[in-house]
C-alpha cells in the first residue's frame, strides 16, 4: 500500500497521469506488441505442429520469428512498467494482474529454454526434436498460456469478475 | 425503421441484454476481440513485411500467405464477431463516437487496400512471389497496410476511452483518490472500465 502510493507521486506517474492521451497510447503500442509476440508464437508452434512452414527447417522458422518475440516482449515490459508507473492501484491491486505476471513468467521461461535448446542441438536434433510428443504438447500449452495472458491482461480493467479473490478495494 | 430505432432495437435485443446484465461476459468478449485482433495484426504484418523486403525474404510469397492468410481471416472473423457483440450492448453510443466511426472507416480503407492488392501487385505473383522484394505497388500496399492496421488499434483503444458504458455492473476504475481519500466526501467522477 505504501509502495503504491510513493509509486504514485514519482514524477514520471505523475508526468503519465496529467496528459490523458498518454496511458491509452501506451496500451495502444503494448497492443501492437501482442500482435507481434502472439504471432510470432503461433508460427513457431505451428511450425512444431507441422501445420505450417514445412519447407522449413524448425531452426530457420525459429530464426525467423525469434528476434522479433524478443524484441516485442522487451516492448511489453517497458509498457508495462509505464503502466503500473503511471496507473499503480489499478495493477498491482488486481488478482488478474499478479495471476497474468506468473503466466508470462512462464511463457517467456518456456521460449527461452526452447530457443536455447533448439541452438544448442542444431540440426542433428530437429527431426526428433519435432516427432516427440511432449514438444507438441507443449506448443499448444505455450499457445494457451499466451491466450490466457491477453485475457487477463483485459481482465486487469474488470478485476470484479474474481469476486471475493479480488484485490482491488471495495466500493 | 431508422436509424435511431434500429440501433434502440439492437440495445433492446436478447443478447445485447443478456451482456449487459451479466458481470462476465463483455469483459471476456472484449478479452476474445484482443485475441482476434492481435491475431489478424500479427500475421498481416508477417505478410506486409515479407512484401517490404524485410523479413522472410528468401521464402516465396505465395508460400508464406498459404501459411499465415487462412488464420488472419478466421482471427478477423472472431474480431467481427465479438465487435458486433460489444456493440450491440451501447449501439447508440459507439454510433455517435468519433473514434468508432474512424476506425469503420479505416477498416473500409483496409478492405479497399487488400482489393488494390489484387488487381495490382497480386495480378504479376509469378514475376515476382521469390523476389527479396515485391514491385512498387506491392510496398506501398503493405506500407498502408501497416499504418492503417496500427491506426485501427489506437482508434480501438481510444474508443473504451471516449464511451461509457453506465449499464456495467461495477465500476471497478481503480483510482488513487479512492484509496487514499483526499478528505471525506466524493471521490472520483464514474467512468467505466478501460
Amino acid at each position: 500500500m505504501q509502495f503504491i502510493e510513493w509509486l504514485s507521486r514519482t514524477p514520471l506517474s505523475l508526468a503519465i497521469q496529467t496528459h490523458p492521451a498518454v496511458v491509452p497510447t501506451i496500451q495502444s503500442v503494448h497492443i501492437v506488441a501482442i500482435g507481434v509476440v502472439v504471432a510470432s508464437v503461433f508460427m513457431i508452434d505451428l511450425r512444431v505442429l507441422g501445420w505450417a512452414g514445412r519447407d522449413q527447417t524448425l531452426l530457420e522458422t525459429v530464426g525467423r520469428f525469434g528476434p522479433w518475440l524478443s524484441w516485442a516482449l522487451g516492448v511489453l515490459l517497458v509498457t508495462g512498467a509505464l503502466m503500473v508507473i503511471g496507473e499503480p492501484a489499478r495493477e498491482l491491486l488486481s488478482f488478474s494482474f499478479w495471476l497474468k505476471m506468473c503466466l508470462v513468467a512462464i511463457g517467456t521461461l518456456i521460449a527461452a529454454a526452447f530457443q536455447i535448446t533448439l541452438r544448442r542441438n542444431e540440426r542433428r536434433w530437429e527431426d526428433s526434436l519435432v516427432t516427440r510428443r511432449t514438444t507438441k504438447s507443449l506448443a499448444i500449452a505455450t499457445l494457451l498460456i499466451w491466450v490466457c495472458i491477453i485475457i487477463l491482461g483485459r481482465l486487469i480493467a474488470y478485476d470484479h469478475v474474481w469476486g471475493a479473490w479480488s484485490l482491488a478495494p471495495k466500493a | 425503421m431508422g436509424i435511431p430505432e434500429l440501433l434502440a432495437a439492437l440495445e433492446a435485443s436478447s443478447p445485447a441484454v443478456r451482456i449487459r446484465d451479466s458481470l462476465y461476459l463483455f469483459p471476456l468478449i472484449e478479452s476474445f476481440h484482443v485475441i482476434g485482433l492481435t491475431m489478424v495484426f500479427g500475421t498481416t504484418a508477417i505478410l506486409d513485411l515479407r512484401l517490404l523486403g524485410i523479413a522472410s525474404t528468401r521464402r516465396p510469397f505465395t508460400r508464406i500467405a498459404s501459411d499465415s492468410l487462412k488464420w488472419t481471416w478466421a482471427a478477423f472473423a472472431l474480431t467481427v464477431a465479438t465487435g458486433l457483440l460489444m456493440f450491440i450492448t451501447n449501439a447508440g453510443v459507439y454510433y455517435h463516437n468519433f473514434f468508432f466511426r474512424s476506425k469503420m472507416a479505416m477498416l473500409a480503407l483496409a478492405g479497399l487496400n487488400v482489393l488494390i492488392f489484387d488487381r495490382t501487385a497480386l495480378r504479376s505473383i509469378h514475376r515476382w512471389d521469390k523476389d527479396a522484394t515485391a514491385p512498387l505497388a506491392g510496398r506501398a500496399v503493405a506500407v498502408v497496410s501497416l499504418v492503417i492496421w496500427i491506426g485501427i488499434i489506437f482508434l480501438g483503444r481510444w474508443i473504451g476511452f471516449t464511451t461509457t458504458q453506465t449499464d456495467l455492473k461495477t465500476d471497478t476504475d481503480v483510482n488513487i483518490e479512492q484509496l487514499f481519500p483526499p478528505a471525506a466526501g466524493d471521490s472520483g467522477g464514474a467512468k467505466g472500465p478501460r
